[in-house]
């Protein structure tokens, strides 16, 4: 079969290929450790709301924080046991988040009122989607984006194929690769019951040719289901952005500032896929992931880890660090988010713990754009970044929002290709989020002005 | 010969759009105010914005035509606004020079470290990871976002933390907007008891994070006789009209969060 792709991108091969060998032939282990710290803001959107206290007992899948609004998922226990804090903690981002600890008495009691639909295939259509918003289900690639939000269109959008997302071209990562060899059957129910849903004939499981097993995997599980076919994908970075997935697989464009849903797409990652059926067919709702755990310690594995457990328990599993750490993230190299300390929770969308030792973390000094190019023929949007990152260096960030900077993924491609080790990235990044905070003061300022105007 | 001829068109025509301009000058004339020139020159002149007209020419435009005060310009000094007082004819308004002080004292070392920050050189960028650098989530980052916006090189960074010379700081107000932990605050020159902390946790979450943290004990409040002091969410403020410099303040206080320039 034909392989796709979309345009330009990069191909990181050292950290690809040398990256995600220690773990891809790892089958996936279970961990359950001593304790969980859940965050209650683990998809975009509000925060879910802390509906337990300090010495109250939880069994598992109890919900503990309850969703406050359309965009906003509930969280529920990982783990049976005792709750030990229900405490602000200083987490990714620059504010401390809302979370609920949990001590486990290693009893394993689930909750009694699981509600499960059984068959996808059975299962009225119509409620496949309260019960993902009911298991927590967000985003399990990366994003974090509430599932129930994405499956919910607006008035007049429809969808006529949906992609999942098995593409997977972060480095180190093999969490999903993983996941497609031994829960096969599970990502098929998965896409099955939100095609049933959605009412959808079209599913396309999209994974990168350096991964042959799960291509083969994949490929019997989905024989003799409805609509659902493989489709390898050539091995380029980043194939598993969701535009560029949507462009290389339908040929469609997403406008700038636009939606999947805009060109009539649905992507979701197998690792959702997944929960998904996990919720339909047992009526669990999404208490552990599959994580990867590599770089500089000394087994690296894929652990199916509980939501919430510590970085450092899971580090721990994995035999610790092999040598001093630089850096440890959350995620691939490219696009991970590094951690203040190892004693950092997990959350739904960790997909990957990297360490890098020492060598390995350190960030070169910035010396002069010289013009080269080679940052707009990577860039998959076809933004100009060396342009951007003089607009947003000097503080001009309308000129940057002018060039387009709300449409840069943060893939990173451009920062990886630079020959003068220029800071494109981490620039875009603080200029995306000035104007966001703009647009959202300016938004807060028209309100208030409307309110005023009423009450007048 | 030719020459001769070529020699004197060139002149008549010279002369003829000579007078084309000088009659297009009388004719065309803008009336300037010449005072505009007189007070631009008594401004500081590096164009900061901080007066909030587009640079030092629209300032000096709107001063004249009254639009602005005359003390607008914190650059210009107290020479600068007496002069420009005497230009527009008004009595100089008692204008004290003010000057930025950094309310915080978190060294590296002092403050205690979170992460080693290895990124992009700028403090707001640090700032909204991971609750930044260091532990006190109201300290210095000292990645210099201020030392960038200051025209007249007055700040330099230092172990960590931002150092302003009072000297060379002219009041513009430009480090201000660029903190974002809001740590830098422009105070009167002649007020030398500065609070260098700004900690507004417990004083117990306080000192876990700064060897230097205001715990808002309220020793300095106590020592005071003028009541210039007052310990306000978590930390101790002065009252700059009612302190009379006497230092009482610093003496007593166990964290040595109240110094004396």
């Amino acid at each position: 079969m034909q392989k796709l792709t979309f345009r330009r991108g990069i191909h990181p091969l050292h950290g690809a290929h040398e990256g995600k060998l220690p773990t891809r032939n790892m089958p996936i282990e279970d961990y359950v450790s001593d304790s969980v710290t859940l965050i209650m803001s683990m998809n975009i959107g509000a925060p879910a709301v802390p509906c337990v206290k300090k010495g109250d007992q939880v069994k598992v899948g109890q919900v503990i924080g309850q969703a406050s609004g359309f965009m906003s998922v509930p969280v529920h226990a990982s783990i049976s046991g005792e709750v030990t804090a229900v405490e602000q903690i200083p987490y990714l981002g620059p504010a401390p988040v809302m979370a609920v600890s949990i001590k486990n008495d290693f009893s394993d009691t689930w909750v009694d009122d699981l509600k499960p639909l059984g068959n996808v295939e059975r299962v009225d259509p119509k409620l496949v989607i309260p019960a993902i918003r009911d298991a927590g289900i967000v985003g399990m690639g990366g994003a974090s984006f509430p599932t129930h939000v994405k499956l919910t269109f607006r008035e007049g959008a429809y969808c006529d194929t949906i992609i999942v997302n098995g593409a997977e071209c972060e480095t180190h990562l093999t969490a999903d690769h993983r996941l497609m060899i031994e829960n096969s059957e599970r990502i098929v129910d998965g896409l099955r019951a939100v095609m049933r849903a959605l009412n959808v004939e079209k599913g396309v499981i999209a994974i990168e040719d350096n991964k042959p097993e799960a291509i083969a995997a994949m490929e019997k599980a989905a024989t003799g289901r409805e609509g659902v076919r493989v489709q390898p994908m050539v091995t380029k970075y980043p194939q598993g952005g969701e535009k560029q997935l949507i462009e290389a697989v339908t040929g469609r464009q997403v406008p700038s500032g636009g939606l999947p849903i805009d060109v009539h797409v649905v992507v979701l990652n197998v690792g959702t896929c997944a929960a998904i059926a996990d919720a339909v067919i047992d009526g669990k709702p999404l208490i552990s992931r599959v994580t990867t755990v590599t770089g500089c310690v000394r087994e690296p594995k894929n652990l199916r880890l509980r939501i919430g457990t510590i970085a450092e328990d899971a580090i721990g599993k994995c035999g610790g660090f092999s040598e001093t750490p630089g850096k440890v993230f959350f995620g691939g190299a490219m696009t991970g988010l590094c951690l203040p300390n190892i004693s950092v929770p997990t959350a739904k969308s960790t997909n990957g713990i990297v360490a890098f030792n020492e060598k390995e973390s350190r960030s070169k000094d910035e010396s002069p754009c010289i013009r080269c190019g080679r940052c707009v023929a990577a860039c998959p949007i076809g933004l100009n970044p060396y342009q951007i990152k003089v607009a947003a260096d000097a503080g001009n960030f309308e000129l940057a929002r002018k060039l387009h900077v709300n449409d840069c993924i943060l893939c990173g491609s451009c920062a990886y290709m630079c020959p003068a080790r220029r800071w494109l990235t981490p620039s875009f990044k603080f200029a995306k989020d000035k104007l966001a905070a703009e647009a959202k003061a300016k938004a807060a300022a028209a309100k208030a002005e409307q309110k005023g105007g009423k009450a007048q | 010969m030719t020459i001769v001829y070529a020699g004197l068109l060139l002149g008549a025509l010279g002369l003829a759009f000579g007078g084309l301009l000088t009659f297009a000058a009388r004719k065309f004339h803008v009336q300037v105010d010449e005072r505009i020139e007189q007070v631009k020159e008594c401004l500081g002149g590096a164009n900061c914005g901080a007066c909030g007209y587009a640079g030092c020419d629209a300032f000096a435009a709107a001063v004249v035509a009254g639009k602005a005060p005359v003390n607008g310009c914190a650059p210009a000094g107290e020479k600068g606004v007496r002069r420009i007082s005497e230009i527009m004819g008004q009595a100089a308004p008692d204008t004290e020079k003010m000057v930025a002080r950094v309310l915080c004292q978190g060294e590296n070392g002092v403050a205690m470290e979170r992460y080693a920050y290895d990124g992009y050189k700028s403090c707001a960028v640090a700032a909204s990871l991971a609750g930044g650098p260091k532990d006190c989530r109201f300290a210095c980052i000292g990645l210099g976002d201020c030392q960038d916006k200051c025209k007249f090189g007055a700040i330099t960074m230092a172990n960590g933390i931002a150092q302003i010379d009072p000297e060379k700081c002219t009041a513009c107000g430009a480090c201000v907007k660029a903190c974002p932990r809001s740590v830098i605050s422009l105070l009167p020159l002649s007020q030398n008891i500065i609070v260098r902390c700004r900690n507004s946790d417990t004083a117990r979450a306080a000192r876990a994070v700064c060897m230097d943290a205001c715990i808002g004990c309220g020793r300095c409040k106590k020592e005071c006789q003028y009541e210039a002091i007052i310990v306000e969410n978590g930390f101790a403020h002065i009252d700059h009209e009612k302190c009379t410099r006497c230092g009482a303040c610093a003496k007593v206080c166990p964290c040595g969060c109240i110094t004396i320039e």
